[in-house]
């Protein structure tokens, strides 16, 4: 019990640090909506002009599914990743080496502190874009929405397996700016950020369907439009929960190796 | 070192500026270039990023002819000039993004002791490579827009359109600039506004006609991004209704710098060097 404790204080700590640099969040949060607003506005006059149903996406259900894509991508920011690689460059990382701790079960309580802060906020910002833009599909029961509350945990974990191996990256290189772009430009294809996996043609869809980041959006997207039926919903949640499990493990390993080749001298 | 600085104070003034501004970006060059691998993954993620954005307007397209009117190169060239800009800002003058923490420690300091403008200090403070990268994928996405453009390609309008895009680069530049400036007023070691007034230039990546009145006066009159994707576009494109305002992307962006300048000025007034 008293193992897990320091795990909770970390989490406690990363809430409150979160909390003393708000502005930051709020300007990192605002500069998402306006990309979100842009999104509504384009996708608001595509509908328009082609009335129905687009790659079987009416407008309230792509408002939805625009939505939950900026929630999950709200959650675990780029902060903790900064950070990480940062203590990881300066050999900060030092410390937790010295520390009783685990060092990936650490900085997952960071990563997940500030998560009721950042949900609550970006649910917030949500129901604004909504209102503004005449409302959008829910859940059709609350079986639904929590299979999506499921799939969006999952979700969650999956991000941060990824981020975690890639911020390892850090022992080797000196900068760790451009892998978490790179990431980024990967996981928003990917991952169906950008815009529903549907509209892809069939070899890109191939190639996403055997890649970790489909769970990281589309699927608890999918899932909370109802769009999968019963027996595809279980086999997707299990995928994601593949991935969760393989990507902190395959953190685990790299971590492994990567503390053999630290320099604790900063640079 | 002394040589090299006599040779400086000798040439004029304008043109010693421009020499002291690559002295500084040189050095800068060097620090970065020290690290190779990093370099080479921000220029490989700057294009990632850019291919990404070209596939999700593509994508889009592959079920639609066109979004009001706006036909698939047209957006694609809205959306390469923003990119192109952003690596014209990062490359030669990511300095501007340095001034929140200068100011915060109080470092600042080193720029007023030089007997150099500070604003040339701070355009050639920092180096962004994966500038390059956004300018190469960038152009090459301009370049294809082009030949799918109706118009007839004669040198007086190639001339006009590098004039146009020198004139885009610069109006970035001085958003870039201008909103830096908020660091001597706002104290924190982000950049909060700049990174605000930044994320604002999302809403030029697509025809303006789009929005709502509100959303276009915010990204043509007050922080003008229009001018730097939008109205170039229309213009090369001879979308008669907007491509007169085109043409007034020089002025719009000799006007930016000067706002720029101001803003900077007056702040730099209020810098107390004694960080926070």
């Amino acid at each position: 019990m008293r193992g897990f404790r320091k795990y909770v204080s970390f989490a406690r700590t990363s809430l409150e640090i979160t909390f003393v640099y708000r502005a930051g969040f709020a300007v990192n949060m605002i500069g998402t909506i306006f990309y979100v607003v842009a999104m509504f506005y384009l996708w608001q006059t595509i509908f328009l002009g082609n009335p129905g149903a687009l790659g079987g996406f009416t407008w309230p259900e792509m408002k939805a599914y625009l939505l939950v894509a900026f929630l999950l991508n709200s959650l675990l920011t780029w902060y903790q990743e900064w950070v990480m690689g940062e203590d990881i460059r300066q050999g900060v990382v030092a410390i937790d080496l010295a520390r009783p701790i685990d060092f990936q079960a650490s900085r997952f309580s960071r990563a997940i502190g500030p998560v009721p802060f950042e949900f609550t906020s970006a649910l917030a910002v949500a129901a604004i874009v909504a209102f503004a833009f005449g409302g959008i599909a829910l859940p059709a029961d609350p079986a639904r929405a929590g299979l999506f509350l499921l799939s969006a945990g999952l979700a969650t974990m999956i991000k941060f397996g990824l981020v975690y191996c890639v911020s390892m990256a850090a022992f080797w290189t000196t900068g760790t700016e451009g892998l978490t772009v790179g990431r980024m430009a990967v996981q928003n294809i990917f991952s169906g950020a950008l815009i529903p996996l549907v509209f892809f043609p069939d070899w890109l869809r191939a190639i996403a369907a055997v890649l970790p980041f489909q769970g990281m959006i589309s699927t608890p997207a999918l899932t909370y439009l109802g769009k999968l039926d019963g027996p595809t919903t279980a086999l997707m949640l299990a995928v994601q929960a593949a991935w969760a499990v393989g990507l902190i493990v395959l953190g685990r390993l790299v971590w492994g190796r990567a503390v053999r080749v630290v320099t604790i001298n900063g640079g | 070192m002394a040589v090299r600085v006599a040779v400086a104070a000798r040439l004029r003034p304008a043109r010693r500026l421009v020499y002291i501004y690559f002295r500084c970006l040189g050095q800068q060059m060097k620090a970065i270039l020290a690290y190779e691998a990093d370099f080479a993954i921000l220029m490989f993620s700057a294009v990632l990023v850019q291919i990404v954005g070209f596939a999700f307007i593509w994508a889009i397209f592959q079920r639609i002819p066109s979004v009001n009117g706006w036909t698939f190169w047209q957006v694609v060239m809205m959306y390469a000039l923003i990119y192109v800009t952003e690596g014209v800002g990062s490359l030669f003058f990511e300095g501007t993004w340095r001034v929140s923490q200068l100011v915060y420690d109080g470092q600042f300091d080193q720029m007023l002791l030089r007997p150099i403008s500070p604003i040339v200090q701070v355009l050639a403070g920092a180096v962004g490579f994966n500038g390059l990268g956004n300018i190469v994928t960038g152009m090459v996405l301009i370049g294809i827009s082009m030949a799918n453009s109706p118009i007839e390609w004669t040198p007086g309008r190639l001339v006009m359109f590098a004039i146009l895009l020198v004139s885009a680069s610069t109006i970035r530049v001085a958003i870039n600039l201008g909103s830096a400036a908020s660091a001597f007023w706002i104290r924190t070691p982000w950049s909060l506004v700049p990174t605000f007034v930044h994320q604002l230039g999302d809403f030029a990546k697509y025809p303006i006609t789009i929005y709502s009145l509100g959303v276009q006066a915010l990204i043509v009159v007050a922080v003008p991004f229009a001018f730097i994707s939008f109205f170039p576009t229309a213009y090369v494109f001879g979308m008669e209704a907007w491509s007169l305002a085109g043409l007034l992307t020089p002025l719009v962006a000799l006007y930016c710098l000067f706002i720029a300048v101001v803003l900077f000025r007056i702040g730099l007034r209020r810098y107390e060097s004694t960080g926070h």
